[in-house]
């Protein structure tokens, strides 16, 4: 009989309690946030009902794209990334495709589908930078992309803004390459016509599987019979478009017969909607992976109290504090964890926990009052959401002792900014900021954010924040997120406070000015909310509270299935420094 | 009888119930501000019998605020 146990058992089995039970449940700031929820699902919605309704497309025998994705992923995976993201606010209300992790025979991916409601999945204005961010995280997390893809190329009205550009439609191709080149291995079923561009999506990938009416070209019929030499159209011009039009609908290039029969390119072709996907499935059986127990190092456990707390716990009045080590309680395994440094940086929370059995480090702001003397370097006191000299040197080692250890990492932003003023500057704020960003740009580390509440200033940016390219795989938004430079009251009075001083001294009345004022602050108030946020790719998907623990077991086991690195986790030296 | 007190030092920045007044568990009662954050103070469901502290006051960490009962 073999005794089996976890590794570093002492340390992981049953780690120090974090959190308690909910004092009371505040009925006002559940409706708030769930006011707030609400409209970012309407959009999620409108999102869903572009284009051509779902039944009509049922009649025809063909499913959408969300269909697609609920046959491909295992129940309870899928977490759905930039499903609203429209960073040039289209028509369709979204960019064409549908992203987001999920399991697919009992392996994590990042899977991408062509929304094929819309101009039957046309390329749209964002789409290459939201095909971008999916091959961002592919890359960082080193986990396989699957495109379900339906493309008919650029949308033709609008191609100025999808076609060219550093990081225009043709960019994902590129990055198909170089995550092959990265050994991440990349999985199409091909559905519909793919011309153009959508044969570019069709043929870039490792592993091609077409559905038998689909085809992929580098031209569709529409390209070929619309090549006018003369410049314009005329009557002769348009009789010659019709005749080829007409026989290329009846025969549009880079069908089954010439791509799987001919030249070999599509793999297998299947008969119906279903065996596509099932095809899928069985080729995410052949790609490596990790057995979850080869990394974990203790049983996956919920956490000890209900995440529906998080309704209660998160005020949304960004001006009011409250406990983030209640909202950690609710984030990690049987809310236990191990804290770095407790005593040290009072602002700040670092802590390893378990996610799904898995290790972890979580860094996040904490809020209220920090105590009597701190900051050390000050006369004044100091307030949470804030970061300070401590705060910023305690993460900066956190993160080089988790990149040290090949742990990955999870933000938890609700911050105002870094302390200002000339005593800050001599307690090297500006640089300690700075060597933060080092910290983590050198820790080589898989990091995934949650701006909980206020993204603000350049903690944003400190914090693990998007910015991060090489780090941050992605970041989450909820109903109290707030991202902006600074408050907008703030912005007003730094703007305007010159000219109130100028209007009074001229005994001119202050009118004119508030009302600038107060325009400002409105305009940082509608720019900076949950739904601007999500659609501008501030953060790359909102939340609701009670799905953020799916999304960090989603990010933490992607990042175990495959990693490039590895540390034994008996040679780990952040649980032994946190020990002492 | 139980004893409402202040979360942290900090100022009254407004009072939400009188004496005599009925409050549930989720009533903000008080609302206590120190460097712009603000704490919201609750207190387990009875009548307020005696409000200890004004609007503008400055209160130290877990001074009594009011009295339930």
């Amino acid at each position: 009989m073999i005794d089996r146990k976890y590794p570093l058992h002492p340390y992981f089995q049953e780690m120090p309690s974090i959190g308690s039970v909910l004092p009371r449940v505040l009925k006002k700031n559940i409706e708030e946030l769930k006011e707030q929820e609400e409209i970012v699902a309407k959009e999620v919605q409108r999102v869903k009902e572009a284009g051509k309704p779902t039944e009509k497309m049922n009649e025809k025998g063909e499913w959408t794209a969300w269909q697609r994705i609920e046959y491909l992923v295992e129940p309870g995976t899928w977490c759905p990334l930039h499903t609203i993201y429209d960073p040039n606010f289209n028509e369709e209300g979204n960019t064409g495709v549908i992203d987001g992790l999920g399991k697919i025979n009992g392996k994590w991916a990042i899977i991408i589908a062509s929304n094929n409601k819309v101009m039957a999945g046309a390329w749209l204005s964002g789409q290459a930078d939201n095909v971008l961010r999916v091959t961002d995280i592919a890359k960082r997390l080193h986990l396989p992309l699957v495109w379900v893809l339906n493309c008919s190329g650029a949308k033709l009205m609008e191609q100025e803004k999808c076609f060219p550009d550093r990081r225009g439609s043709g960019t994902p191709f590129f990055r198909h390459a170089e995550l092959q080149k990265l050994g991440i291995p990349i999985i199409v079923g091909i559905y519909g016509t793919n011309p153009a561009g959508g044969g570019y999506h069709a043929i870039s990938p490792t592993i091609l599987i077409g559905h038998e009416r689909c085809n992929m070209a580098v031209g569709g019929a529409g390209i070929v019979s619309g090549m006018a030499p003369k410049g314009y159209i005329d009557e002769e011009v348009a009789q010659a478009l019709i005749e080829n039009t007409k026989k290329f609908k009846a025969t549009p290039p880079g069908r089954v017969e010439i791509h799987h029969n001919g030249t070999g390119f599509i793999r297998d072709v299947c008969e119906t909607e279903e065996e596509v996907l099932d095809d899928i499935k069985q080729y995410m059986a052949t790609l490596p992976a990790y057995d979850p127990k080869f990394f974990r190092v203790a049983d996956s456990v919920e956490p000890k109290y209900p995440a529906e707390d998080l309704y209660s716990l998160v005020p949304l009045n960004p001006r009011r504090i409250y406990p983030m080590e209640e909202v950690l309680a609710r984030l990690f395994d049987n809310s236990e964890h191990m804290e770095f440094k407790p005593d040290f940086g009072p602002e700040i929370y670092c802590g390893l926990a378990k996610v799904d059995g898995f290790l972890c480090g979580f860094i996040a702001n904490r809020q209220g009052g920090l105590g009597n003397n701190y900051p050390k370097y000050a006369d004044y006191d100091g307030i949470g959401g804030k970061l300070y000299r401590e705060g910023l040197i305690k993460m900066s080692e956190f993160v080089t002792f988790c990149g040290r250890d090949r742990v990955p990492m999870i933000w938890v932003q609700d911050a105002t900014g870094i302390d200002v003023g000339d005593t800050a500057e001599k307690a090297e704020m500006l640089g300690l900021g700075m060597a933060l960003i080092y910290s983590i740009e050198q820790s080589d580390n898989p990091m995934m954010t949650i701006v909980l509440r206020k993204g603000t200033a350049a903690a944003h940016y400190v914090l693990g924040g998007p910015q991060a390219n090489n780090n941050n795989a992605f970041t989450l938004g909820t109903a109290a997120t707030e991202i902006y430079v600074m408050h907008g009251e703030t912005a007003a009075a730094a703007t305007y406070a010159r000219r109130l001083v100028k209007n009074q001294d001229e005994g001119k009345p202050l009118d004119e000015t508030i009302g600038k004022m107060n325009e400002i602050i409105e305009m940082y108030n509608e720019k900076s909310r949950p739904v601007y946020c999500a659609k501008s790719g501030f953060v790359d998907e909102i939340v609701e509270f009670p799905q953020l623990r799916n999304y960090c077991k989603a990010f933490v086991g992607s990042y175990y299935q495959n990693p490039k690195t590895i540390c034994a986790v008996h040679q780990m030296i952040l649980p032994r420094i946190i020990k002492g | 009888m139980t004893e409402i007190t202040s979360p942290m030092a900090g100022r009254v920045q407004a009072i939400n119930v009188k004496e005599g007044q009925m409050i549930t568990e989720d009533d903000e009662l008080f609302i206590v501000e120190a460097l712009k954050m603000e704490n919201a103070v609750y207190g387990d469901p009875g009548v307020v019998k005696e409000i200890l502290v004004k609007v503008g006051q400055e209160v130290e960490e877990d001074q009594v605020l009011a009295i339930v009962e």
